[in-house]
């Protein structure tokens, strides 16, 4: 498994489930049913305010896992984290 | 629809985060019709929980979330609209759980024993993530998950018994709360015909109180964030009813299970809809049943007989017109009394005072109850209701009817045996205490707050100390504005943590944090007391009902606050030793309420020791008042109260009572009610009289007015009625106009009259006490200790009275202060360090006949030999020799020097040469003054004489001036007094500005100063710090025997008196 922390650009369908995106310059379509989950962070080290109505996203935040395939049609598993708030998405691991 | 079947609250203890009414009320705007209560361990937000959804009109259902003994978490619930059966047994499971004590736990045999009666289940047990089932299936271990499914289900095979709970968190893939973990366990449910229910298992009301619960983890685990396992995300949310469906589609992968899953789950829920009146009694009055109290037939006809049969008790050779009065306020009390059903509440309480009078323990009323002559008669009460004025509407009246409050003082020391006495007499079926739950508020807030961060303590204690004073709520506000707080508003700009800090502390703000023992409550039921509540053990260790004094109206139970109060104890000793010295038998209760000797005596402002008039401020007050009577008693105690001292009452009655102005009564009628005040409206009672006599309501309808005064959404309709029905009755527009300002705007800051009556009873009886046998009251309040001021102030008053105080010694004193024939013995037990066993020790083996012997025999460590010879505790083992407590200190040094202690053998002849007595002789003896400052070492008080004698050379030379003299001096005359500090205080003033008030006792009495701004800038420095003081400022006279110094400067005695010695050296 390879740790990562690059932001990417990603295609989702009606649901928000992505079907695809952009690394490096390639293209990686899905051809697994992505499977979302919430992972939780560390707020007493990262964030600076807590207070009532900062909302969950200090708290917790929203995980992507689907296998893709890249343009030459070799498959892994990777790990995207959506950002919500800003709808923006970084990929997080690939297991190779 | 969805139904929430497991659903934590904020009295989940260290785990809920919401507070029920809160969680009722979303549940109820997302369209549900029932919601569930189950929190951990207890069923402690369960009345709040129903009561809520009584009010929003949905079906409350309630459960447990509780510990099964080596298998994990379940949630129970009880079954509804059986009659109450699966209420009971849901209470006796939790009561059996709680039995055992911590960590809380139930066999499943127990449970099932419990929860299953003739085949039939009572209650529902759902087994989720949290048992060892759902362990096996995050395992992926289908055949231990499998065995273990078994097993549940062989131990509740009833139908309905047992369910599995499915909560799908969305943690990662595979992890507990997953929904691929829900689906196993569904899986096999369903291959094992066992039913399954979907849950959210609910901690908190909004994704947002997520942060909240891993606080309250922390504090639960005492551990810091970060070093211990924390929830996986913020999913455990009161999700609405859409956002279920889909977490019930992601575990089923199946539209048509998923469907079935949310229907079984409504099935459920159907099932524990509860009835609160006709499951849990809800609102049903509960007393013990007439043959536990002794009673046969109709308890009205008891009651009604009772009380007539005490007026001849009350009321002896009584006139044949003020009979007639009595029978018919008797008559009215008791028709209200019937029309409520509460006759046999009122047998009760009657029966648990009968029980505390035969043991011998002093009682008295206090509140609203004293108002009632009914409370009177059958020796509820010590207070005549008739001779005082006061009225039973306050008390009870047609027009509510929840249970009054009937609160009983007793003797502190006393209390518990009470509480045992009432266990045995009623029997402990139908009685339990009454708990209490805490709130977390600022500085415990921050306690928790600041342990979470991995702060340190004295970090966290440094803050808080700083804090202490404001709301948890208003800290950023707070700190913004208050410039003694500029320090931690820096802190926070550079420091994270600080803020974080600032941040959860108002999180946790009056969330629960533990349930205790309510201090005073008993709760007196029937049999069925233990099927309707669920009780543990308290710190006492008698059962403890897990519901709170807010749950007992709602719940119809019968609370009884039996309040421990020390004056009732020393006052008790007082009595006890008067007879025991002197064989004077001294019935306190029947003492004469106007002895005016008892009056003078108050009149002169000494009233240290006194019940409720000693503090500065009431002695302050009682040099103005000057009290000649026993009503004057009950307007000072009530004027002084925070009501009527913000509503401005204390100075219109001074000066219409002084004749400084004339009473105004706005309208002759008034004139009778107003009259015991000079026009000034103090009392509720005063408020009732005059609706009632300007509107001709009645004094029951008064009440009610009364109690809307406060309401403004009603007050409005109650001003229209007090204004249309005063002019019916011919009060011209000014009258009325007037008297409905006074009404609207001193009405919420008065004062129950028969509260204060109630309270002025034991304040005349210690007054008395301590006028006519001071020796025996001191000895009381030395040993019971009941007021605001340390004892070594009492030592000196005693001193000041002339009572002997006689020291310590090793043959007579024993732990409390025996009262000699000439004097009071001062007590072992002010010994600083000794040990209760050495006391014992003395005690047990009495008399002495020397210093060795008492080494060898009463055994003291090496420390308490010294400080008892050093107090003179051995000096009665030399009397009538030449040897002197210097020759006792030598000897004693030498005892202790022995390496190896002999051991005391009774049987031995004693051989050992080091213990023949040999006392040195020669030495000097220790002077007053050393013998004074020895005594405040050892004793912490001055019991030889007054610890400010050491200095009067040099406090003459200054012409500094006994606080007993200041009463004789014109007003703002230059004056130095001195004396050891006794209080200070700083109460909020309007202006906002600090004054600071200290009290000195020089031995003549007590000196009270008052600094504003200036003076305390020019001695800062010692305001609130040294002990000795000097105070210069001019007298300022507040009545015939009021005088008060208004500071100018103070000195530390110490330090001049360092100076004056070199000076004279």
């Amino acid at each position: 498994m390879t740790l990562i922390n690059d932001r990417v650009e990603v295609s989702v369908d009606k649901t928000g489930s992505p079907i695809g995106f952009s690394w490096k310059g390639g293209h990686y379509l899905v051809n697994s049913k992505p499977v979302r989950w919430f992972a939780r962070k560390q707020w007493w080290v990262e964030s600076a305010r807590v207070q009532r109505g900062i909302g969950a996203g200090v708290l917790e935040v929203e995980m992507w896992r689907m296998i893709a395939a890249d343009p030459a049609k070799k498959q892994n598993q990777f790990e995207l984290v959506h950002d919500a708030m800003l709808d923006v998405w970084r990929l997080v691991r690939v297991y190779e | 629809m969805f139904t929430h079947l497991n659903v934590a609250s904020a009295f989940s203890g260290h785990y809920g985060v919401t507070r029920p009414e809160l969680l009722v009320e979303a549940a109820a705007s997302q369209g549900a019709s029932a919601l569930a209560i189950t929190d951990r361990d207890g069923l402690y937000g369960a009345v709040k929980h129903m009561g809520a959804c009584l009010k929003l009109g949905i079906d409350p259902i309630v459960g447990v979330n509780l510990a099964v003994k080596d298998l994990g978490r379940v949630v129970v619930l009880a079954k509804g609209n059986d009659g109450g059966i699966g209420w009971a047994a849901l209470c006796h499971v939790v009561s059996a759980a709680a039995k055992k004590g911590k960590p809380i736990s139930i066999t499943r045999e127990e449970l099932a024993e419990l929860v299953i009666r003739d085949g039939l289940a009572l209650c529902t047990v759902l087994i989720g993530q949290d048992t060892d089932f759902g362990f096996a299936a995050i395992n992926r271990d289908r055949s231990t998950a499998a065995v273990a499914l078994t097993e549940w289900r062989r131990f509740f095979s009833a139908k309905g018994a047992l369910a599995i709970e499915l909560t799908n968190h969305r943690t990662e893939p595979e992890s507990a709360g997953s929904s691929a973990v829900a689906s196993r366990m569904l899986a096999l449910g369903d291959s094992m015909g066992v039913p399954s229910v979907l849950t959210n298992a609910v901690r908190y009301l909004s994704p947002d109180d997520a942060l909240t619960a891993d606080v309250l983890d922390s504090a639960r685990f005492l551990e810091p964030l970060g070093s211990f396992t924390p929830q996986p995300n913020a999913q455990a949310w009161l999700k609405p009813p859409a956002s279920m469906v889909s977490l019930a589609v992601e575990i089923t992968n199946d539209r048509e299970r998923a469907q079935r899953l949310l229907e079984a789950t409504e099935a459920l829920a159907d099932r524990c809809r509860l009835n609160p009146p006709n499951d849990c009694g809800w609102g049903k009055p509960k007393t013990p049943e007439k043959s536990t109290l002794g009673i046969e037939g109709n308890p009205f006809e008891v009651l009604w007989q009772r009380a007539y049969s005490a007026i001849d008790w009350r009321y002896p050779n009584i006139k044949e017109r003020r009979l007639l009065e009595i029978r018919n306020r008797l008559g009215k009390e008791l028709v209200t009394i019937n029309k409520l059903g509460f006759a046999t509440y009122f047998l009760t309480v009657a029966d648990v005072a009968q029980m505390i009078r035969d043991m011998k323990i002093r009682i008295a009323a206090r509140g609203s109850g004293a108002g009632s002559l009914t409370n009177y008669l059958l020796g509820i009460s010590g207070v005549d209701p008739i001779e005082h004025d006061l009225l039973f509407e306050r008390f009870l009246s047609t027009e509510r009817s929840s249970l009054p409050d009937i609160d009983i003082d007793v003797e502190s020391a006393r209390r518990h045996d009470i509480y045992r006495a009432i266990f045995r007499r009623y029997g402990s079926n139908r009685v339990t205490l009454l708990s209490m739950q805490s709130t977390y508020r600022g500085r415990g807030a921050m306690r928790d707050s600041g342990l979470a961060l991995g702060l340190d303590e004295d970090q966290i204690d440094e803050i808080a100390a700083n804090m202490w004073r404001f709301s948890a709520r208003s800290f950023r506000s707070a700190i913004a504005q208050k410039p003694e707080l500029a320090m931690v508003a820096e802190a926070l700009e550079k420091d994270r943590k600080m803020n974080l800090l600032v941040d959860i502390t108002e999180r946790l703000d009056r969330l629960p944090r533990h349930i205790s023992m309510h201090p005073c409550g008993v709760i007196l039921g029937d049999a069925t007391l233990l099927d309707l509540t669920p009780v543990e053990k308290s710190g006492l260790g008698l059962p403890m009902s897990q519901f709170d004094k807010d749950d007992m109206d709602p719940m119809g139970m019968l609370k009884l606050d039996v309040l421990g109060v020390r004056m009732q104890s020393a006052m008790a000793y007082a009595v006890r030793e008067l007879e025991r010295v002197k064989g004077e038998v001294l019935d306190l209760d029947a003492i004469a309420k106007d002895d005016e000797a008892t009056f003078a005596n108050i009149r002169t402002t000494n009233t240290l020791g006194i019940f409720q008039i000693e503090s500065p401020g009431q002695r302050e007050l009682t040099g103005k008042h000057q009290p000649t009577e026993f009503n004057d008693l009950t307007i000072q105690i009530s004027l002084f109260r925070p009501g009527p001292m913000k509503g401005n009452m204390i100075a219109p009655y001074l000066d219409g009572r002084h004749g400084f102005a004339k009473a105004e009564y706005i309208h002759p009628d008034l004139e009778p009610i107003l009259r015991e005040t000079f026009g000034v409206v103090i009392f509720h009672e005063h408020v009732l009289r005059i609706f009632d006599k300007m509107t001709g309501c009645g004094l029951a309808k008064a009440d009610e007015f009364r109690r809307s005064l406060e309401d403004p959404r009603v007050s409005a309709s109650v001003e229209q009625f007090f204004r249309h029905q005063a002019a019916i009755r011919g009060y011209s527009p000014l009258v009325i106009e007037k008297v409905w300002e006074i009404l609207k705007s001193f009405s919420s800051f008065g004062f129950c009259k028969a509260h204060g009556a109630a309270f002025a009873l034991p304040t005349y009886q210690s007054a008395w006490l301590k006028t006519h046998h001071p020796t025996e009251f001191l000895a009381g309040l030395f040993t019971h200790d009941p007021g605001m001021y340390p004892r070594r102030l009492l030592v000196a008053e005693a001193r000041r009275l002339g009572v002997n105080l006689l020291p310590i010694d090793v043959n007579l004193s024993t732990d409390e202060y025996l009262v000699e024939t000439n004097g009071v013995r001062m007590a072992l037990r002010d010994v600083q360090g000794m040990t209760e066993a050495e006391l014992e020790r003395i005690i047990e083996n009495r008399p002495y006949n020397d210093v060795a012997d008492f080494y060898r025999r009463a055994r003291p460590s090496r420390r308490t030999l010294e400080r008892l010879a050093t107090v003179g505790a051995l000096d009665s083992l030399v009397n009538g020799t030449e040897y002197n407590r210097g020759d006792i200190l030598a000897r004693v040094r030498e005892l202790n020097a022995i390496v190896k202690r002999p051991v005391a053998d009774p049987n031995q002849p004693m051989l050992d040469f080091e213990l023949l007595e040999r006392l040195p002789k020669g030495n000097t003896a220790p002077t007053k003054n050393e013998i004074v400052a020895a005594e405040l070492a050892i004793l912490k008080m001055d019991v030889t004489g007054h610890a400010l004698e050491q200095y009067r050379p040099m406090l003459d030379e200054m012409g500094v001036v006994h606080s007993s003299e200041l009463v004789g001096l014109r007003n703002k005359s230059e004056v130095l007094v001195a004396g050891i500090r006794v209080a200070t205080q700083t109460p909020p003033m309007r202006s906002g500005k600090r004054v600071v008030f200290i009290s000195l006792d020089d031995g003549y009495g007590c000196s009270d100063s008052t600094f504003f701004d200036e003076a305390q800038s020019r001695c800062s420095h010692i305001l609130f710090n040294n002990r000795i003081l000097i105070i210069a400022g001019k007298t300022r006279r507040t009545g015939v025997n009021g005088v008060s110094i208004m500071a100018e400067n103070a000195w530390d005695v110490r330090e001049l008196w360092s100076q004056w010695k070199a000076k004279s050296a």
